[in-house]
């Protein structure tokens, strides 16, 4: 990979480029993350996992463990009261009971004085196994007579969906040339670079409390409370700082938090556990594989007609959020084009392998990566421009997409001319390959839970006239403090230096669903905005009331129409003075519509929608396969920018590891067993990988989100796979369908072997 | 596991600990001096969020033993805002907002304290291999490597 030079962000706003105080500690090194926190008579906690793929547990002593010095607990599955949960599908168990699933279940879990002992207890733990014949790759567990994960789901099938919108069969006989392709893409781990870790703390008065950094911490602690059947009010989710997510953290590790309240339940004491970087890839929910079999219809006149869909995607040995991540993978990038027809048959599969979950764009990623190759092979067949093919059938402002999302505003048109122009679409180099990409991502899903589409937020004036704001929403470095702060200020007519978010406290925050679906900004942020603007009302209505004439409130103080001036402290004052102590509370509830959806999942599944197109610039060594990629023109719509220094860091890192995604990164397996858990085989992108990253913004106003924004944090890493991919078939004339597209499988097709021009 | 008494020069002070000396310099660092601003990312060397300077040479902590620092100066990312204040280093990363979650950043900090200390002037290459061990999930490096070169123009034009 070339190395490109340091950028100057591009199009920046000095008015928005508000960050977080936050930022100081954690420059300082004196923000405190998960694995920071000690507590007095605080306890070590290891778990003892499956060295097997499948295998039945016959026997398990403790004894030896048991009787170590410093060892205060062993839990084993037969020792606790075993509740099935799951996210979506309750098909895991805390400890495993009878039969282990994949390399790395845990067997048993150990409470002890230090670290070391509790590693040493948890090896003297004695467990005999009948190995069973186990499943690794998804099109061998659908075989009939393949080995058997979960007796309730016959055929190894978790999860699956058959769809079909407009008439598919009667679009492929009308069409003059139909593309198809299978593409595969591996499991790929969010690879935050904080490992997880839990401080749980159990007493009788205050209940449970875990201290973690999870995206979902009222979702987490639903679970928690439902699995170790307590009273949701004695569950309490308490986050230090996060040390990144991207999606991979949404529940964080729910089954290192059961054990260690497991633990912590036991011995009265507070647990501390954490995953290694190993453990982190053995066990630490990817996002699902998958392969795609695609067909794409298509008139001469580049019109698409309907794309048909066979799609199998890697469940590993137990469900985590995979059902809802393949249900996005296999539809979500249809809304990019104007179909008129989709058939879709999508397949969750169990095999011994990694529990699987999401990471970023919920799969969307990877479809991004299929259509759009799929598409380029299209255009190739009718000798049109790539460009052109993707601007004469995208979705526009209006439109209404094949699954019934509506689309109030859309830029879709302009971030791919914009894209193109930047990279020199119509002035290429010499040797160099040049592709583009587009995508659509919810920004604000409302369909997670159908009774929950919304946030609720508070806002409180403070007796010092500063103001807090209460929010569920979480930040997990991608900056939605920064915004909310700026979107409250603004609601509130105050600078931004005088209000704190506060986000990582359960009792103290209204509940909400978490940082997922691009929710934050459009739909967290929605409610920060009406809370803070009730909060005004208020403080204008207190303020007439004390002066006893009307009162404007502008430029950060209170005005009468007499010309006094009242300070925010002293309305705070009064308030709490005639109410002998509460302080004026602003709350902002954002209901979004109710969406006509309906029981095939048709209708607005989201507030609003993002749009993006990438265009990627590359070489290929024709000779070795080796690739370079130059440059990336990242072109999005996401309605008006609320902080750019912050935006600016999504499009770079969101990039990138779009890039990781495309080039290097992804699972690799022997038989049953990671072949690759660790930093130095699991390979990120460095410094010296990345290369020029061009953002562009496309500023529209959006109607629902707050002052025209819409979300941006997953959809930027969506195009980089296409545009790569494209980019790379361009220069070197032959296509890799298979991700990571490296060196060895482009000389591999260059030399003509499973080369699919 | 026996103990050693190991002396060495902890932020420009001198310290002494009896530990053990195969254990690593960032369990050191973080147990027994409560120094919490050097992160553990991997502790296999790979991930860089442990670089600590060592005779103001950028080293990853987690691989190098605690008795191998006897006699020697140590300097973590605390050293950095001692006295309350911030080092140009660290107003450059706000500056350009190459903080994201911020878990990378005490290490890059201190690769980037190495850099500078050792070339004052370096080019866009040069900042990004004497990043290169450190890795950041967050940024894509763009914001970091402008921090640097602007800490840079910083501390020369003192």
């Amino acid at each position: 990979m070339p190395t490109g030079i340091v950028e100057s962000p591009v199009k920046i706003d000095p008015r928005v480029a508000f960050q977080s105080p936050e930022v100081w500690a954690k420059v300082t090194g004196k923000a405190i993350y998960g694995g920071d926190l000690m507590l007095p008579g605080m306890l070590y906690g290891r778990i003892l996992r499956s060295p097997h793929p499948h295998a039945r547990i016959k026997k398990i002593d403790i004894k030896q463990a048991s009787g170590l010095a410093g060892v205060r607990a062993v839990l084993t599955g037969s020792s606790i009261v075993q509740k099935p949960y799951g996210i979506v599908i309750d098909d895991e168990l805390p400890l495993a009971e009878a039969v282990v699933r994949y390399i790395g279940d845990e067997v048993a879990a150990v409470a002890a004085v230090s670290y070391e002992q509790a590693a040493e207890a948890a090896r003297l733990i004695r467990v005999e196994y009948e190995e069973l014949p186990a499943v690794f790759d998804p099109a061998e567990a659908l075989k009939k007579g393949a080995p058997q994960l979960h007796a309730k789901f016959p055929g190894n099938i978790a999860w699956e969906r058959h769809l079909e919108r407009g008439n598919c069969d009667q679009a492929f006989r009308e069409a003059d040339i139909v593309v198809e392709n299978t593409f595969t893409v591996p499991p790929i781990h969010s690879t935050y670079l904080e490992p997880t870790v839990c401080l749980a703390v159990s007493d009788p008065y205050n209940g449970l409390i875990l201290h973690t950094a999870v995206q979902s911490p009222d979702q987490v602690r639903t679970i928690v409370a439902r699995v170790l059947d307590l009273p949701l009010s004695k569950v309490r989710v308490i986050g230090p700082v996060m040390g990144g997510g991207f999606g991979g953290r949404v529940y964080g590790n729910l089954k290192l938090y059961i054990i260690a309240s497991l633990l912590a339940i036991r011995t009265g004491r507070p647990i501390k556990m954490q995953l290694t970087r190993e453990e982190e890839f053995l066990v630490g929910r990817p996002l699902i594989g998958a392969e795609l079999k695609l067909r794409m219809a298509v008139r001469s006149d580049g019109t698409i007609l309907a794309r048909e869909a066979d799609i199998i995607t890697d469940n590993g040995a137990y469900s985590a959020q995979a059902p809802w991540v393949s249900k996005t993978l296999s539809e979500r990038n249809d809304s990019v084009y104007q179909f008129k027809a989709i058939k879709t048959k999508v397949r969750l599969v169990y095999t011994n392998k990694v529990p699987t979950g999401q990471y970023r764009a919920y799969g969307n990623q990877a479809a991004n990566f299929a259509t759009e190759s799929l598409l380029d092979m299209a255009a190739a067949k009718l000798g049109f421009d790539p460009l052109e093919i993707r601007l004469k059938n995208c979705v526009r402002a209006g439109d209404v997409t094949v699954h019934g999302l509506q689309l109030k505003s859309c830029a879709l048109a302009d971030c791919l001319k914009a894209a193109a122009a930047e990279i020199g679409w119509h002035n290429r180099k010499e040797g160099r390959g040049y592709g583009i990409s587009a995508a659509i991502h919810s920004s604000g899903s409302v369909v997670f839970d159908k009774n929950f589409r919304g946030a609720a937020a508070l806002a409180r004036l403070e007796l010092d006239g500063r103001v807090s704001i209460f929010s569920g929403e979480q930040d997990y470095g991608q900056g939605a403090h920064a915004t909310f702060t700026l979107i409250a200020a603004r609601a509130l007519g105050i600078p931004a230096e005088l209000i704190t978010i506060h986000t990582r406290d359960t009792l103290a925050s209204p509940f909400s669903i978490g940082a997922l679906g691009m929710r934050q900004t459009t739909i967290g942020g929605n409610a920060i905005r009406l809370a803070a603007e009730q909060l005004r009302e208020k403080i204008v209505q207190t303020a007439a009331d004390m002066v006893n004439e009307p009162v404007i409130f502008e430029g950060g103080s209170v005005k009468s129409a007499s010309g006094q001036v009242i300070e925010l402290p002293a309305i705070a004052f009064r308030y709490y003075s005639l109410t002998s102590g509460l302080t004026l509370v602003g709350e902002g509830k954002y209901v979004p519509a109710e969406s006509a959806y309906d029981k095939s999942g048709y209708g607005n599944i989201a507030v609003t929608y993002s749009f993006a197109a990438h265009a990627a610039e590359v070489e290929v060594d024709k000779l070795t396969g080796e690739i370079i990629v130059h440059r990336i023109v990242a072109a999005h719509d996401s309605g008006r920018i609320i902080n750019h220094l912050a935006a600016l860091g999504q499009v770079y890192g969101g990039v990138t590891q779009g890039l990781g995604m495309s080039c290097f990164e992804g699972y690799l397996f022997e038989g049953g067993r990671v072949a690759n858990a660790s930093l130095a085989d699991y390979r990120i992108p460095t410094s010296l990988d990345v290369p020029a990253i061009v953002p562009l913004f496309i500023e529209q106003d959006d109607p629902e989100g707050p002052y025209g924004a819409k979300g941006l944090g997953e959809i930027v890493q969506i195009p980089v796979l296409g545009a790569i991919a494209n980019a790379i078939a361009d220069t070197a004339g032959v296509r890799v369908t298979d991700l990571p597209i490296t060196a060895e499988k482009v000389f591999l097709a260059l030399s003509g072997w499973e080369c699919e021009a | 596991m026996e103990k050693e008494l190991i002396k060495f020069m902890l932020n420009g002070e001198p310290v002494e600990v009896y530990n053990d000396p195969a254990s690593s310099l960032l369990h050191l660092l973080r147990e027994k001096f409560s120094l919490t601003g050097t992160k553990e990312g991997c502790g296999e060397g790979e991930c860089g969020a442990c670089t600590v300077l060592l005779d103001d040479l950028a080293v990853n902590s987690c691989l190098i033993p605690a008795g191998k620092v006897n006699g020697r100066s140590v300097e973590t990312i605390e050293a950095l805002s001692k006295d309350g204040g911030v080092d140009p280093i660290q107003e450059a990363f706000v500056e350009k907002g190459a903080v994201q979650c911020g878990f990378c950043t005490p290490g890059m900090v201190m690769s980037a304290r190495a850099l500078l200390k050792q070339n004052p002037d370096p080019d866009p290459e040069e900042i990004k291999m004497a990043i290169s061990g450190n890795l950041c999930r967050c940024t894509g490096y763009k914001q970091i490597e402008a921090a640097i070169l602007l800490a840079a123009g910083k501390i020369n034009s003192k």
